[in-house]
């Protein structure tokens, strides 16, 4: 075993690990970031690509989960990571904010950076507006480090990690449609076989039920009363041929466009858009190995919010600006993008798709600060099964299950990629000890 | 045995009425502090003398108190808990519970939308709007009469409700940011030090009325703003998160930790160790039935049983200085004289938290002549908010090179708690007494550094980070 596995078990633990470690965790992590870009490339699932022996083929069956803020949620964390899938399995994007206002920031980002140095191709982390010294010292990180290990080095050299954190991901070769959840879907025989209906939305529990599904086109799906079903069509497409050594060359990435999928890119940022950013390839061209800046094109991206209004807004948080759906679409449209995935703001339903499904809002810390009652989501992304890789049906709760889309947009048209919310609650907290008190602040002295 | 304790010479300070009979000035209250350097005016001037007072005051007559009896009988020990028939409110007490209690049946009238929302409930600007369309006709029908005409100049048509309004209007939580924290608390505090200074209050021996304030118009004010915050879902105003002694309140731990502090003969003596006998081990905070029994007479556990309604989890994670505190060796005597301590820094020395305070002629922005200077120090040319564009290179360069002379930032040289240093500079609480009680508000140079230095609190409510250079 080693230390780094180590380090990746004791962590999972959720036990600190020793300073220097911690240094040298850093430091390694910086060598690996330095290399990526603003913008890092992820395929969906990069798994596939990378791993084809054959025993890991049935975890393979997971996408790319993309995971919005975690604040310190250790234990929720280990809970997304139960219903996501486990890392290297799984392979996951997270789109900051890991640290402040949680108890366990510390314990969290230490071990997304193990992983991340671990595993670098699973596992994508992009900076949010709390990866920045200025926020951690009012925010909580700051004050966590100095009790949990009495000095600022921890801190310090987390926080020069943050520097070298991406802006963005750009996520190609989605699938439009959905492939079965491997969790509910997959070996049930003698059900019929439908191909007429494109799942486009499916809304999953964490025990991985799917609570409800969305075809593209729902009105032409209530009639139908097909159900769940996963055949030998859709056995081979989606399991040998699509997703293995073809796959690994590269097909992904090419397969973008090619097959006519619509969908285009899907571009992950913690916040959201700049009015100084037109297009993706300008974020590749700042330089980001720096303090979040107080304005201009990085702190935008990292500090704004969509809203319903026409153009660019001031931000009530005084930092980035909001935006419009026009933004949104225009940038989109100029970028050959399918989608917006964001996180930093919460929502009580876990995600919240806006302005026809152009952005999505994702937020992975369930009952945020012991107490705002909200569920988490992650958002999983497929790879493109272009020839048929999904099986759709609709089994008639169409209508029904279209009730619970509370946080879907509204409105006819919807496009873009494939999008599986796994939506999932707090970890239960009965198991955790209760540990020693520690020496108080000065005041009590 | 009481009778052979040191007599002390200075009776404790109460705020100082003004003299109804000499003309005074009303004025409509503004804004006065702008940015982090401001703190430091602040901490001089009157309106911070005058608020430490008030709190200082209040805290001293929560104190158990000795009743002596004739020789040989055992003294009888009066304490002041909620509830307690031993606590006679005057008729001011008694309107501005009635006051309070009006604003709360404004809730009826503005019930919670019931539509999406993100967390905060926007239906708390319809409360506050008619709260704020209300508010001159409740505060006629329900202030005394001494206060509403006190001795004005005659020209000038401004009037002591004008500075109590705002006061009171500020006390309530942000109706833009739907949320709620220790600097409406603190504007709660100026409405009642207000009414005070204009000879409101009944005119009693020293602690009778404050008790009567604390019980019947503080306790109430509490579960109006916990009802508020329950109902609209306010929003911690400047939360830490876990990290800060907790999202909304802080008085009730002050006056909660007097409450169960030893007894006391004389209001000038407080006990700087040691609880009341009896009193619920300081560490039963995590445990929930001795929470429920305490909290209906104790302003402490009442605030700690707030805590557990709103949150779920265990209560050393989810309040964890709480938890550390209530570990804390020395009884609630030294419980009290830390929360004082930390109140000074952690509230009143923070410009997200003081920066919406607005100053009359009630409170005062002049400068305190008798206050001591704030030493300067390198906190003054490390504040970002002037110095915008470079503060986040400056703060990146001192992080990597911890000794820079002129540029230190606020974590170069950290206490082990990660709290500013600003007691270990000796501290003059109790120890000292000075005017206020509390200090002058100039040791804790450093505490300030860093709050200023990260005044992202100024609405960092748990849903929406703010930016700390936001104003
Ligand atoms: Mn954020």
């Amino acid at each position: 075993m080693s230390d780094l596995d180590r380090a990746i078990a004791q962590l999972r633990a959720c036990r600190p690990i020793p300073e220097p470690q911690v240094r040298e965790l850093c430091y390694k992590a910086r060598e690996l970031l330095i290399e990526e870009g603003n913008v890092v490339g992820v395929d969906a699932p990069v798994t596939v690509r990378i791993h084809t022996i054959p025993a890991l083929r049935l975890a393979l069956m997971n996408g790319l989960q993309i995971c919005g803020d975690i604040h310190g949620q250790f234990h929720d964390l280990m809970e997304l990571f139960r219903v996501g899938g486990d890392v290297p399995e799984t392979n996951y994007l997270f789109m900051g904010d890991f640290v402040d206002r949680g108890f366990y920031s510390l314990e969290s980002f230490l071990l997304l950076l193990c992983l991340k140095v671990r595993y670098p191709d699973r596992i994508t982390l992009i900076r949010g507006n709390h990866e920045s010294r200025q926020i951690t010292t009012v925010y909580g990180f700051y004050d966590e480090c100095l009790r949990k290990y009495g000095s600022a080095n921890v801190w310090r050299y987390c926080c020069e990690v943050f520097d070298y954190l991406a802006l963005g991901a750009l996520v190609m070769g989605a699938s439009n449609t959905l492939g079965t959840s491997t969790s509910t879907s997959t070996n049930e025989s003698g059900t019929q076989l439908t191909e007429e209906e494109e799942i486009e939305i499916e809304i999953l529990n964490s025990a991985g039920d799917v609570m409800s599904r969305i075809p593209r086109s729902m009105a032409a799906s209530s009639d139908n009363h097909e159900t769940v079903n996963s055949s030998p069509l859709s056995e081979t497409s989606r399991g040998a041929p699509a997703r293995s050594g073809p796959v690994g060359t590269g097909a992904t990435s090419d397969s973008l466009g090619s097959v006519g999928n619509p969908g285009g890119a899907v571009l992950c940022v913690h916040g959201g858009l700049s009015p100084l950013v037109e297009t993706v390839d300008k974020i590749r061209l700042l330089d980001r190995k720096q303090e979040v800046p107080h304005e201009g094109p990085m702190c935008d991206l990292l500090w704004s919010d969509p809203d319903e209004i026409e153009g660019w807004g001031l931000s009530p948080r005084g930092a980035g600006f909001l935006f419009g759906a026009d933004i949104v679409k225009l940038f989109n449209h100029r970028n050959n993008l399918s989608l917006i995935a964001r996180a930093h703001q919460l929502v009580m339903e876990g995600f919240k798709e806006m302005f026809d499904a152009s952005i999505v809002t994702v937020w992975s810390a369930p009952n945020y600060c012991y107490r705002c009652g909200n569920v988490a989501a992650i958002l999983e992304l497929t790879e493109d099964g272009s020839n048929g890789g999904y099986i759709p049906r609709a089994n008639g709760d169409v209508n029904r299950t279209g009730d619970l889309l509370g946080p879907v947009a509204a409105g006819g048209q919807i496009s873009g990629p494939g999008r599986r919310y796994r939506v999932f609650e707090a970890a239960p907290q009965d198991s955790r000890g209760m540990p020693a008190k520690k020496p108080v602040a000065d005041y009590f002295l | 045995m009481p009778a052979s304790r040191p007599e002390i010479k200075a009776p404790r300070p109460r705020l100082p009425l003004l003299n109804p009979s000499n003309n005074h000035t009303f004025i409509q209250p503004t804004k006065r502090i702008n940015d982090g350097q401001d703190i430091a005016n602040f901490l001089t001037s009157e309106a911070y003398h005058d608020i430490v007072t008030f709190l200082m005051q209040l805290n001293a007559s929560m104190f158990p108190t000795v009743i002596p009896t004739p020789e040989g009988e055992k003294n009888h020990i009066q304490t002041w808990e909620a509830g307690t028939n031993a606590v006679v409110f005057s008729n001011t007490v008694l309107k501005l519970k009635v006051l309070l209690e009006d604003l709360e049946g404004i809730i009826a009238e503005a019930p919670p939308d019931q539509g999406p929302r993100r967390f905060g409930n926007i239906s708390f600007r319809k409360w506050y709007q008619i709260v704020e369309s209300r508010l001159p006709e409740l505060l006629k029908r329900n202030l005394p009469a001494q206060v509403r005409s006190f001795h004005q100049d005659g020209q000038d048509e401004t009037s002591p409700v004008i500075e109590l309004e705002s006061y009171l209007l500020g006390a309530f939580g942000s109706a833009q940011r739907l949320d709620y924290g220790t600097g409406h608390e603190l504007s709660f505090l100026a409405f009642l030090g207000g009414i005070w200074k204009l000879n409101g209050f009944a005119t009693t021996d020293p602690g009778v009325e404050e008790r009567g304030i604390v019980l019947g118009v503080f306790v109430p004010y509490l579960s109006l703003v916990r009802r508020l915050i329950k109902t609209y879902s306010l929003e911690p105003a400047g939360s830490h998160g876990v990290w800060g002694l907790d999202d909304h309140s802080f008085i009730p731990y002050i006056l909660g930790s007097a409450q169960l502090s030893p007894p006391i003969t004389k209001l000038e003596e407080l006990p700087s160790e040691g609880s009341l006998p009896g009193a619920p081990d300081p560490a039963a905070v995590v445990k929930a039935l001795i929470v429920e029994r305490e909290r209906h007479r104790n302003l402490y556990f009442d605030a700690i049983g707030f805590i557990y309604d709103v949150k779920k989890g265990p209560f050393w994670e989810h309040s964890p200085i709480l938890y550390d505190i209530s570990g804390v060796p020395g009884g609630w005597a030294k419980i009290n004289k830390g929360m004082i301590k930390m109140y000074n820094a952690e509230v009143l020395s923070k410009f997200p938290v003081v920066q919406h305070f607005p100053f009359g002629s009630l409170f005062q922005w002049q400068q305190d002549p008798h206050a001591m200077p704030p030493p300067v120090s390198a906190h003054i040319s490390s504040q970002p908010a002037r110095a915008s564009p470079s503060s986040a290179q400056a703060g990146y360069a001192s992080a990597r090179e911890p000794v820079q002379e002129g540029t230190r930032a606020p974590w170069a040289q950290p206490t082990s708690m990660g709290r500013p240093p600003m007691a270990a500079t000796a501290a003059p609480w109790s120890r000292h007494p000075d005017r206020t009680g509390l200090g002058t508000g100039s040791t804790h140079n450093r505490g300030i550094a860093r709050d200023v230095d990260a005044q992202a609190q100024s609405s960092g409510d748990i849903v929406g980070t703010r930016a700390p250079w936001a104003k």
